[in-house]
């Protein structure tokens, strides 16, 4: 049975992951963050990388730090990864870091999908497997993003997808680096 | 000023009746509808997900066909919910929600219940967390601007059916409601 639906199936998950299934009503990626007014520390990030090194948000103090949480199934994050490279390519330089963690899948899954993103993301890429970080993150819902003050506490929240590289949200970023 | 409270009037009920209007359309590449409405500053709409998409998403994610049948054929939606300019942030708990089926409410399957379920057929652990996170979130907040989520929401319904969806939220302890009507499950 499996074998008879296998090419009607790869077809259908190409229309899926392309983004067909939204093409003539696709929600807008907004570009407003929310200020986090409370004085919110982070919570702990310790998770491995495309490499298998282990990347602690902690070694990070001193440095403005993005934390998206994101999966390659889910439609608004595959369309704001490109907008987070093009941020990463306009702060990198200037004390912000960006950190994609992946919920849920393996590095094969994630590695093919970043080939297909265009520009290319140079940024880290964490996984975690097990998903524990939406818990302590306090992550209903995927893309969900946080914007981290050099001091490690919480400056901005974002639900949802964005366009990162939008004029106000790379100033606001750039605005905490000072 | 007679004129002026008419004029007044007039558009204060035309001000409500757009705040209430509901669309449909189809996407001209797979044919699934979409039915959407505005209501108090908050986007809402459901899109038909296919049962073979359905099925080719979850499969793809580790399911075997066997597993996630009963979802894929429950009648699915990608479900967008988005505040774009409420009063203030918006709390929602999805199971709140009401399906008007020939008129008689029913109830929500909760994705802790089609969790319970899928875990009995022995799904992996990575398919199971694909599928809690590809759901709409059963509870979440939006700040005005711009949050949003989109999720598939399974309706617990046959192909074909026809009902009606009233989502709730509320906004600093007020409630409040939009309906979409004759929402037809794919077939």
């Amino acid at each position: 049975m499996l074998n008879n639906l296998t090419a009607p199936i790869i077809f259908i998950s190409a229309v899926f992951f392309s983004g067909h299934i939204y093409a003539d009503g696709l929600p807008p990626l907004t570009h407003k963050l929310t200020v986090i007014k409370k004085t919110i520390k982070a919570p702990a990030l310790r998770l491995k990388n495309l490499d298998g090194d282990v990347v602690d948000l902690k070694n990070f103090r001193g440095k403005v730090v993005l934390v998206n949480f994101w999966a390659t199934w889910c439609p608004p994050c595959r369309r704001e990864m490109g907008s987070l490279e093009r941020l990463h390519q306009a702060t990198k330089d200037k004390n912000v870091e960006v950190l994609a963690v992946n919920i849920g899948e393996d590095v094969e899954t994630v590695f093919s999908f970043l080939g297909t993103v265009e520009p290319s993301p140079y940024f880290q890429m964490l996984f975690d497997t097990e998903a524990n970080s939406m818990k302590t993150w306090k992550v209903n819902g995927l893309p969900t993003t946080y914007i981290i003050n050099k001091d490690g506490t919480i400056a901005y929240r974002a639900v949802g997808g964005r366009e990162f590289d939008h004029p106000n949200i790379i100033k606001s970023i750039l605005e905490l680096t000072k | 000023m007679n004129k002026i409270i008419l004029l007044s009037i007039g558009l204060l009920s035309f001000s409500c009746f757009a705040e209430a209007t509901q669309n449909t359309q189809a996407d001209s590449v797979t044919g699934a509808k979409t039915w959407s409405t505005q209501s108090h500053g908050v986007y809402f709409s459901l899109t038909q997900i296919l049962p073979e998409q359905a099925r080719a998403f979850y499969v793809n994610r580790g399911f075997s066909l066997k597993q996630i049948e009963p979802y894929a054929s429950s009648c699915v939606y990608m479900t967008v919910l988005r505040n774009d300019k409420a009063a203030g942030k918006i709390h929602f708990v999805s199971n709140n929600w009401t399906l008007l089926v020939n008129g008689k409410p029913q109830a929500l399957l909760t994705v802790n219940e089609w969790l319970q379920r899928l875990q009995k057929a022995s799904a992996k652990k990575s398919a199971l967390i694909a599928f809690r996170w590809a759901q709409f979130p059963p509870e979440q907040e939006y700040e005005p601007g711009g949050d949003w989520n989109q999720g598939m929401l399974s309706m617990g319904l046959p192909a074909n059916k026809k009902f009606d969806i009233v989502a709730r939220w509320d906004i600093a302890g007020k409630q409040v409601k939009a309906t979409l009507k004759g929402v037809r499950c794919a077939k």
